[in-house]
């Protein structure tokens, strides 16, 4: 009875938590589909009649997203299979290794985590451009590595630790090399690690903003969310486009997100409790 | 000593820690470089600095950063908490319940930005028709263009975007409280209430404590919903300090000043975390 009368109370906030949530993504897609007439007009409309795909067709033929949506592939993926290689063999080694000085450089990578971006926009511009790496994929990926790569060995080194010591020191008294046991009997048992470090480095590289708009300023090399961010202009603001662009921009992380939802939270709640 | 003593796990980390300085020592030691030399690279003392921090706009724009910090900060983790004890109780379609909260924290930020900057369109936004409807306001208010209502306005996206992050924590942190304590207060009778302020909420504490640091830090470094939306403005009125690194750099060119400003934005921050550090270290030894 208890029961009963609790989810009476609860329903309410949880109607109106739900509402909160989901409310403006709905309004986003809903308003992609509206045909400019139904955008401007007082009182707005709930939903389009009849729901066109206008804006898609300005979003991906007649403006520059498709190119900026590869772009944005590009470097995500560059970016994060760059940081994926790194922090294996660094995870490794600070999960497996005691050496002087581990702990140190441990914080140091955490650190490295917190630091605001903007901090670093100045040098990072000048060094890029010294390099000739202004306006290229590469200096993009490289970057951010500053995004990916601490994250990244953090929770790898995490998950290489909770793998058995015993299981890989059958494996070198059975002859094998260091490096086998890694390639052979660990990194296959850290799989799951690997999945939720792709995944946060490739929604953490397809979200960023900043670094973008400082060192991709080029027409041909421009990422996603500057794409989107161009197309509002003070004055003239094509906003059925916004939307629809919004929309393209979201899908491969709702697609991720839809796929992997279990193991998302499951990893980061496991994270949490663990301390 | 040769190479051979070297502990193996210096050549496994090697490569990481050789990048990471590449990509964040560096940069540092040369931003600290950058502010103390003029354009030609000659030095300059405190010039820079100087010429940075006596412009007018300086104190509004401290005064934004930090109005904007402990606004979504405040948000954040009151309507996270809020829905972490909220999630925890059991009811029908919970699991779906709470992957649909996960949207707003899923959303790409810019994506956040752009969508409630339609939503407070001043003719046309969805947010300024429901008021009217419901008569809180008489009349369509320029939410984005109103120097009163534009840091409210970014506040309340920030608090959109990251309270599901608050929430997800708070939930996990509920679920290692064990159910004991939950019975030893209901055989005494006690309110639900009464369970939130003294279980829940002490119990939460050290969590608590560690994402207000990260939310503080992430707030300290939004730029994407602020620069996207208004671009810092009308007249300054939403500009926060790593937007002003940027347009200082980027816009005027003044890499200099830039750097003097983000040398001053570093400390700040830093004096922020050690003070916060501080406080709450103490505090859990008492």
């Amino acid at each position: 009875m208890r029961d009963r009368r609790r989810t009476a109370l609860i329903a309410l906030p949880v109607l109106i938590l739900v509402v909160l949530a989901v409310f403006p993504f709905l309004w986003m897609a809903v308003s992609a589909f509206k045909p400019l007439s139904q955008l401007y007009t007082i009182p707005p409309r709930w939903l389009p009649s009849p729901p066109t795909l206008d804006n898609f067709r300005n979003v991906l033929f007649e403006s520059n997203i498709p190119r900026y949506f590869v772009n944005s592939l590009i470097i995500s993926v560059g970016s994060t299979f760059l940081a994926l290689v790194f922090a294996i063999f660094a995870a490794y080694g600070f999960a497996r290794f005691d050496f002087r000085g581990r702990s140190a450089a441990l914080a140091f990578v955490l650190i490295g985590q917190l630091l605001p971006t903007a901090t670093v926009i100045v040098p990072l511009y000048i060094v890029l451009n010294y390099l000739g790496l202004i306006n290229t994929y590469l200096g993009l990926i490289l970057v951010y590595l500053i995004l990916t790569l601490p994250l990244s060995v953090w929770m790898l080194t995490g998950y290489f630790r909770s793998i058995p010591k015993e299981l890989e020191d059958a494996a070198i008294i059975d002859g094998a090399s260091q490096l086998g046991v890694l390639f052979r009997i660990s990194l296959p048992l850290v799989t799951p690690g690997i999945i939720a470090v792709t995944l946060y480095s490739f929604v953490a590289t397809w979200n960023e903003f900043v670094f973008a708009l400082s060192f991709a300023t080029e027409k041909e090399m421009k990422t996603l969310p500057i794409g989107l961010a161009e197309f509002s202009t003070e004055f003239d603001t094509d906003w059925g486009a916004v939307m629809a662009a919004s929309f393209v921009m979201t899908l491969p992380i709702a697609l991720i997100f839809l796929v992997m939802q279990r193991m998302f939270v499951g990893g980061l709640m496991s994270g949490a409790t663990k301390g | 000593m040769t190479l051979r003593n070297i502990n193996p796990g210096i050549w496994f980390i090697l490569p990481t820690m050789l990048l990471l300085a590449a990509l964040i020592v560096y940069p540092m030691v040369s931003t600290a470089q950058l502010s103390v030399t003029d354009a030609n690279g000659a030095f300059a003392g405190m010039r820079n600095f100087n010429i940075a921090i006596s412009a007018p706009s300086t104190r509004l724009i401290l005064f934004n950063t930090a109005y904007y910090v402990i606004g979504s900060v405040v948000f954040q983790l009151l309507l996270g908490i809020l829905a972490g004890i909220l999630l925890n109780q059991t009811f029908a379609g919970r699991s779906l319940v709470r992957s649909l909260m996960l949207i707003p924290w899923v959303v790409p930020g810019i994506v956040a930005a752009m969508t409630w900057a339609w939503m407070f369109h001043t003719d046309y936004g969805i947010i300024n028709y429901m008021l009217m409807q419901v008569g809180i306001i008489a009349e369509p208010i320029g939410w984005l263009t109103n120097p009163n209502t534009v840091m409210p306005a970014l506040i309340a996206v920030n608090a959109w975007k990251m309270f599901p992050f608050v929430a997800v924590m708070v939930l996990a942190g509920l679920q290692s409280v064990p159910e004991e304590l939950y019975e030893a207060v209901r055989v005494d009778g006690a309110s639900f209430w009464h369970e939130i302020w003294h279980i829940m909420l002490p119990q939460l504490r050290p969590v608590l404590v560690s994402i207000t640091l990260l939310l503080t830090i992430w707030a300290l470094d939004g730029i994407t919903i602020i620069y996207s939306i208004t671009g810092g403005g009308p007249a300054n009125r939403s500009m926060i300090f790593p937007i002003q690194i940027y347009v200082q750099a980027f816009e005027y060119f003044e890499f200099n000043r830039a750097a003097a400003l983000s040398v001053v934005y570093f400390l700040f921050i830093c004096v922020i975390i050690v003070l916060y550090m501080r406080v709450f270290a103490a505090q859990e030894k008492d």
